[in-house]
């Protein structure tokens, strides 16, 4: 239905700090929907990496790739819209960032839609290469 | 006399405009082609909505001015599950439903179609402002949730008890499904769904009437497809199937004072020229006959079945569905 906008392709990267560390993992997205919502109706994010899920808490989303929210946070969050059309960010926070070699990334996005009983989701997982 | 126009709705489009294939502008230009108004969805082309910057409305207001495409509707939602721990009060929906007035108007737009089980409650509070901004609100009946859904006959009686011209409803086509959608049926396929499923759903189609109905005279979903139901997607095909509904087009009659607005649902345009669920060669004789003045607008949700890795089809579909509806409308001789 919407899995065909979750996780676009080639984006899953290790991340720089201000330091040039790396301390986390991004991966892009397009909302699995058809319209923009304000932030707080993103349900849930989740992250699977290797069959492994990484903490919730290690998870910061990004509606424009500058401003970023916990998921916590994320909850009250009205004034950002996640638009359509627009690739939203996760960054998972990670010392050292994803190993080299192979993986297997899961990016998991669940919105909450007011006609639709229960919050429903999109989730794709790709082959990265951390090089 | 009736007068059916012809609109597309730019949902049909989404696809297109997500992946940047095409922008606001190559939308327009695209109905400008092709000879069609336009329905719009704000939160989904216009940064920002209900309160977009200066700068997207001075470009909106030069793609009206350039390209003169008619603002037919625009389609909006009241987001009552804004937060995760309550759902909106009855002002802070009416509050929400104001402001998506005051920018239906400031569009250009003198129609709003609300999303269905869009509470009913805010209607009457919002309906001064609806009068000032010169904008009309229509629900939508859409398969799964239509005259039979308790919010829809709540905001029906709204309408009946204001009798304000301002009120009306948005029917979706395809309430008038004359089959399940086959590419519908081949997406779940494609990802899984049993077959025994898919013939037990085709075969309650085939009786004439639609699984909704059939599943609500049963008290549920029987025991029998139960037991066919081996996976988490076979139930998900069935709970689905519920959206498409076989109702008779006099399910309208004693509604047609205040139909506003029709989507023309596409599930599928086939190589034939038709839609492969919907009727609308009946459906717009119907039509013609009870006097409707109004658009019929494109819905293209055939981009939703599309199968992993392929591509949608979506303007040869709009495209198609244009020219059946100027045939059909054409043939009245109106």
């Amino acid at each position: 239905m919407f899995d065909n906008y979750v996780f676009s392709e080639n984006t899953c990267k290790n991340v720089l700090n201000k330091k040039g560390e790396v301390n986390g993992f991004e991966i892009k997205t397009l909302i699995t929907y058809y319209r923009g919502i304000p932030l707080s109706m993103v349900h849930d994010v989740k992250v699977e990496v290797d069959g492994v899920e990484v903490p919730r808490e290690s998870i910061k989303f990004s509606p424009n790739g500058e401003d970023y929210f916990t998921l916590d946070e994320m909850e009250t969050v009205t004034t950002y819209k996640w638009e359509y059309g627009q690739e939203a960010t996760a960054f998972v926070e990670k010392e050292g960032g994803l190993s080299k070699g192979e993986h297997d990334v899961k990016l998991t996005t669940v919105i909450r839609v007011a006609y639709i009983p229960v919050p429903f989701e999109g989730t794709r997982t790709r082959k990265v290469v951390i090089e | 006399m009736s007068n059916i126009k012809r609109s597309v709705s730019f949902y049909s489009l989404q696809d297109q405009y997500a992946r940047g294939k095409m922008n606001l502008e190559d939308i327009f230009k695209f109905l400008k082609e092709i000879g069609a108004e336009m329905e719009f969805i704000s939160d989904q082309m216009m940064k920002g909505s209900p309160h977009p910057s200066e700068e997207s409305l001075k470009e909106w207001d030069r793609l009206m001015s350039e390209y003169k495409v008619k603002p037919v509707c625009n389609d909006i939602f009241i987001n009552t599950c804004l937060y995760k721990n309550r759902t909106l009060t009855t002002k802070e929906s009416t509050d929400a439903l104001i402001e998506e007035i005051k920018l239906a108007n400031r569009l250009g737009f003198k129609l709003i179609r609300l999303v269905s089980k869009t509470p009913p409650e805010i209607i009457e509070p919002a309906l001064p402002y609806a009068e000032k901004y010169d904008v009309t609100l229509a629900i939508e009946i859409h398969g799964g949730m239509s005259f039979d859904h308790p919010m829809t006959k709540a905001f029906i009686d709204v309408i009946q008890k204001t009798k304000s011209p301002y009120l009306g409803i948005v029917v979706d086509a395809g309430i008038f499904c004359r089959r399940h959608p086959r590419v519908a049926t081949n997406y779940f396929r494609s990802l899984g769904v049993n077959e025994d499923v898919i013939k037990y759903i085709d075969d309650i189609f085939a009786q004439g009437t639609d699984p909704k109905q059939y599943f609500t005279k049963l008290g549920g979903r029987p025991k029998e497809l139960l037991d066919l139901c081996k996976t988490e997607l076979d139930h998900m095909y069935t709970i689905f199937a519920d959206g498409y509904e076989v109702s008779d087009f006099s399910i309208l009659d004693e509604h047609m004072p205040y139909l506003k607005h029709i989507h023309g649902k596409v599930y599928e345009m086939t190589d034939e020229g038709v839609e492969y669920s919907i009727p609308y060669d009946e459906f717009i004789k119907y039509l013609d006959k009870k006097g409707y003045v109004g658009y019929i607008s494109t819905e293209y949700e055939g981009n939703r079945f599309t199968l992993d890795g392929a591509e949608v089809k979506e303007l040869e579909q709009v495209k198609k569905h244009q020219e059946m509806l100027k045939k059909y409308i054409d043939e009245l001789g109106r």
